[in-house]
């Protein structure tokens, strides 16, 4: 008797209501400053990091939910950056409570464990490397937690049907159940995802390219406890020796991912006995509920300039990669989280336009490092001839036995916060930050997410205490300039850097001044530095 | 990258490596040289005399499709 195998075939999603716009309720077009089109994760990213900065924005969803109604929950891996993007936005708590956090994972090929890692001891951050969670649930508690802060108007049901451009403004129509409108932006962010509308009719070129690699993604449930840890098998004997990954997320749900052969038949392999089958032969004779089921060809596009005029073009709208490594949502995160204070101070005008062009000039290559590590790992599982196989052998057999062997095996190259190149703004810094812990004047432990939230959005300076004498008044004067930007002293009188984390991650020595983005990357580093030098960095970075 | 000679006793090298061969299919044998190449490139540990060499052996048949 085989254990019993029930369908719950998707998840209960929360409907919101669709409401007129005003724009139908006999108003007349009004100029907004900001608009985004598309809530999903790098959408919601964004208005939730906008109204977190007390920035307008309008939100256009052609859905009344968030996820793909009924179907599978698509991204489940958030690397450190992205929680560390949450925490600053507010929803990392309820994430951290749902979700399931993971540091540890395993290599398999056939019976054997190639190798094992724990990210946590390398990390330095107040969040851990991951969590795992269901994609719909992290919308769900970013469009709660933008309700709460206001300042962004939620349009479900808004489809975009058309966007043209000109003299100094962005004009949308929108269609919805109550009729079509139109309004104009001063910005438009166009976050709708791989199949955009919107850059299909500007008719931008993208690059894509079909992959052969199809998969098929099978979320299940089972009484039985497993660790709490990522397994990847390089040949799984239970899939015809492809690869298979298995990991947990929230819910008790478990994500299975079967690579299946290129030529399969996508219907078939997702076919319930076919799945059930496939389950059995991994797991043995258990009981289990499956939960949803899907297969899923890679695919993968980049755009060369994630602006054209004044709409921008963020998450899979502007790049799609493979999902080894979680470099798909955890990117369009970032993406959002890097144009959003730009966007605020454009908005607020204390910065120049010039400064939205950073946006394409740090996520355009980073999106084209994403894309050709993902490719790297793509071509490890799935050799594309017998001498790229013998390659592959050779290389799991010495893995067995020699550590150097290990980092060749290349299930996936996590998502990091990818360093930016050097630019008009940004010279010999463009690194992320990791959450540290600090102290601040009063000795009280906080973070520097924390430290962010509290100057609101404005570049954070820091001096670390020169060993006798400085300028520190000098410094303390920029804080007049009428730019955005707060000055703090590490060291006596200062905050404090309890764990010598800060100073660590800023690489900064006695008497160096950081300067602080507010999407907590580094903006420069002087050593030995005057308040003069300390102004043209902050000026330089503001692309003043 | 190196094209001087270098190894301690060319022969010696040449004849070890053709008895690690002996008896091994050629599927075997591909692998084995895999597996050298591997060890090998652990050894040598600059990535830049690593691609070097990889041009050089790629050298008689011509640039990969794509390449360039």
């Amino acid at each position: 008797m085989p254990g019993q195998a029930t369908w719950t075939g998707g998840y209960e999603l929360p409907v919101f209501p669709f409401v007129p716009p005003p724009e139908l309720a006999g108003g007349r077009a009004r100029r907004y400053p900001i608009v985004i089109a598309g809530g999903g994760l790098a959408g919601l990213t964004l208005a939730c990091d906008l109204a977190n900065r007390g920035v307008e924005s309008v939100l256009l969803d052609e859905d009344d939910t968030i996820g793909v109604r009924g179907a599978s929950s698509r991204g489940i891996v958030y690397a450190q950056k992205t929680l560390e993007v949450f925490a600053h936005l507010g929803t990392y708590p309820r994430i951290r409570e749902k979700g399931i956090t993971w540091s540890e994972g395993k290599t398999l090929a056939g019976d054997d464990v190639v190798y094992a890692f724990n990210l946590q001891s390398a990390s330095a951050s107040e969040q851990p490397p991951f969590i795992n969670l269901q994609q719909f649930y992290i919308e769900w508690f970013l469009v709660d937690r933008i309700l709460a802060l206001g300042h962004c108007d939620l349009r479900w049901k808004n489809r975009v049907a058309r966007v043209t451009q000109a003299d100094g403004c962005v004009t949308v129509a929108v269609e919805t159940p109550a009729g079509a409108y139109a309004l104009e932006a001063e910005w438009l962010v166009d976050a709708t995802g791989v199949n955009s509308s919107i850059r299909q009719g500007f008719g931008l070129e993208t690059h894509s390219s079909r992959i052969v690699d199809r998969w098929c993604i099978t979320d299940v449930r089972f009484r039985e406890r497993f660790p709490t840890e990522r397994w990847t098998w390089v040949e799984a004997p239970f899939n015809e020796n492809r690869a298979v990954w298995q990991h947990l997320m929230g819910d008790d749900v478990w994500r299975l991912d079967y690579q299946m052969a290129p030529d399969c038949d996508p219907e078939y392999v997702s076919r319930r006995e076919v799945a059930e089958e496939r389950l059995r032969a991994h797991l043995g004779d258990i009981e289990f509920e499956l939960v949803w089921v899907g297969p899923y060809a890679y695919r993968d596009h980049l755009l060369d300039d994630f602006r054209l005029g004044r709409v921008f073009f963020i998450g899979d709208a502007a790049h799609v990669v493979s999902p080894f490594g979680a470099r798909g949502g955890n990117s369009g995160i970032q993406d959002a989280y890097n144009l959003g204070w730009k966007l605020a101070l454009a908005a607020k005008r204390a910065a120049p336009q010039a400064l939205l062009d950073t946006y394409s000039a740090e996520r355009q290559p980073a999106a084209r490092q994403n894309l050709e590590v993902t490719s790297r790992t793509s071509r490890f599982l799935a050799p594309q001839s017998p001498a790229e196989r013998c390659l592959r052998n050779a290389v799991l057999g010495l893995a067995r036995e020699h550590a150097f062997a290990r980092t060749l095996v290349n299930t996936g190259r996590m998502s990091i916060g990818n360093p930016y190149p050097d630019s008009p703004a940004v010279t010999g810094a463009g690194w992320s930050l990791p959450n540290v812990p600090i102290a601040l004047p009063d000795g009280a432990r906080s973070t520097l997410v924390a430290l962010a939230q509290a100057v609101g959005t404005a570049f954070v300076g820091i001096l670390v205490a020169p060993a006798s004498g400085g300028d520190i008044a000098g410094f303390a004067q920029l804080e007049a300039a009428g730019l955005p930007f707060r000055f703090f002293v590490c060291g006596p009188g200062g905050i404090g850097d309890p764990e010598g984390k800060l100073k660590a991650v800023l690489k900064a020595e006695s008497g160096s001044f950081a300067l602080i983005r507010p999407d907590l990357y580094l903006a420069a580093l002087v050593p030995n530095a005057a308040p003069a030098q300390a102004e043209a960095c902050l000026r330089k970075a503001l692309c003043l | 990258m190196t094209t001087d000679p270098n190894i301690p006793d060319p022969d010696g090298f040449y004849a070890a490596l053709v008895a690690a061969h002996e008896g091994l299919t050629a599927a075997q044998s591909a692998e084995l040289n895999a597996r050298l190449v591997f060890l090998l490139a652990n050894q040598v540990g600059s990535q830049g005399i690593l691609l070097d060499c990889v041009a050089a052996a790629r050298q008689p048949f011509g640039a990969p499709p794509g390449a360039g």
